[in-house]
């Protein structure tokens, strides 16, 4: 289907901002600062909203390696969670986006509320089969971080063979974003067969599809919170 | 004539409902490995059994 000028512009924006923080997270020469500065106008408007698809991920840097964030990254961050709010009627994994950025803000930024906010709901998520749950946590991959709990995490946890059968699927099928994102979800899990082979899985995924920043990006994730990465 | 700003200006008036598809896009059409990326899963791969397991079958036509 033929992308509007509008959705190519901001999916090159969100793509470019991947590769920002995919360099960050290999510490390629700027481990802090990813977000573009706050410009306003019509450049100013097109990166908050590729801050607000990337969601989380766009803070990943400072939550992986620990190290504080910029000022002025945090100030983009917090516009884009507050001018970016999901609609009551929003799709599960808008609301659940916001909601980890929600909770990421929380945790960078001091003067936020203590504590997580409230959770969406789920939906149909725990009732669902084993596919839609892939294709679902992967779209959330965001909010596959160690140590971190909630309701997404939770259904997670409780389907750690479905999750690798659909690890697989998306293998298969060549799609790269999925498999890597429920790969990095995978990384998290207990229970995970042996024999899926999930760390040659996830080299695989990185050669086929890594120059996809949005692979590369939760491929390195899972490869940082395999190796005990900081957090 | 307008201006490369206006134009700019008009295609970055990011809607609410472009973010959404970003967020929740569709599942893509899948694609099946060709013999190439089984050779290359299978250097790749180590003990990687499931993924080197055979193929699933693939939709029957008609």
């Amino acid at each position: 289907m033929e992308q509007s000028g509008t959705s190519a512009l901001l999916q090159g924006a969100v793509q470019d901002l991947a590769s920002g923080v995919v360099s960050a997270l290999r510490g390629g020469g700027h481990p802090r600062v990813v977000l573009p500065a706050d410009t306003g106008g019509a450049a100013g408007e097109l990166a908050l909203a590729a801050v607000r698809v990337l969601g989380a991920d766009a803070m990943l840097p400072s939550v992986l390696l620990r190290t504080p964030p910029d000022p002025a990254e945090a100030a983009v961050f917090r516009k884009a969670v507050e001018a970016h709010p999901p609609r009551p009627d929003a799709a599960l994994s808008v609301r659940w986006s916001h909601w980890g950025m929600a909770r990421t803000l929380r945790r960078i930024d001091p003067s936020s509320p203590a504590g997580p906010p409230d959770e969406p709901g789920t939906g149909a998520l725990d009732e669902a089969d084993w596919q839609s749950l892939t294709r679902q946590l992967a779209v959330l991959a965001p909010l596959a971080l160690p140590g971190e709990d909630c309701a997404v995490s939770r259904a997670a946890v409780r389907r750690p063979v479905d999750v690798a059968r659909g690890f697989v699927r998306a293998v298969r099928r060549r799609d790269w974003r999925q498999a890597a994102g429920a790969g990095r979800w995978l990384t998290l899990l207990p229970g995970v067969p042996d024999t899926l082979g999930l760390v040659s899985g996830l080299d695989f995924v990185e050669l086929m599809g890594g120059q996809d920043p949005l692979v590369a990006l939760h491929v390195q994730a899972a490869r940082l919170m395999r190796t005990g990465a900081p957090v | 004539m307008r201006s490369d700003q206006k134009v700019l200006e008009e295609l970055t008036a990011i809607q609410a409902a472009d973010i959404e598809a970003a967020l929740d896009p569709a599942e893509t059409d899948g694609v099946y490995r060709d013999s190439r990326e089984c050779a290359a899963l299978a250097l790749a791969g180590g003990s990687g059994g499931l993924l080197l397991s055979p193929p699933a079958p693939r939709p029957k036509k008609g």
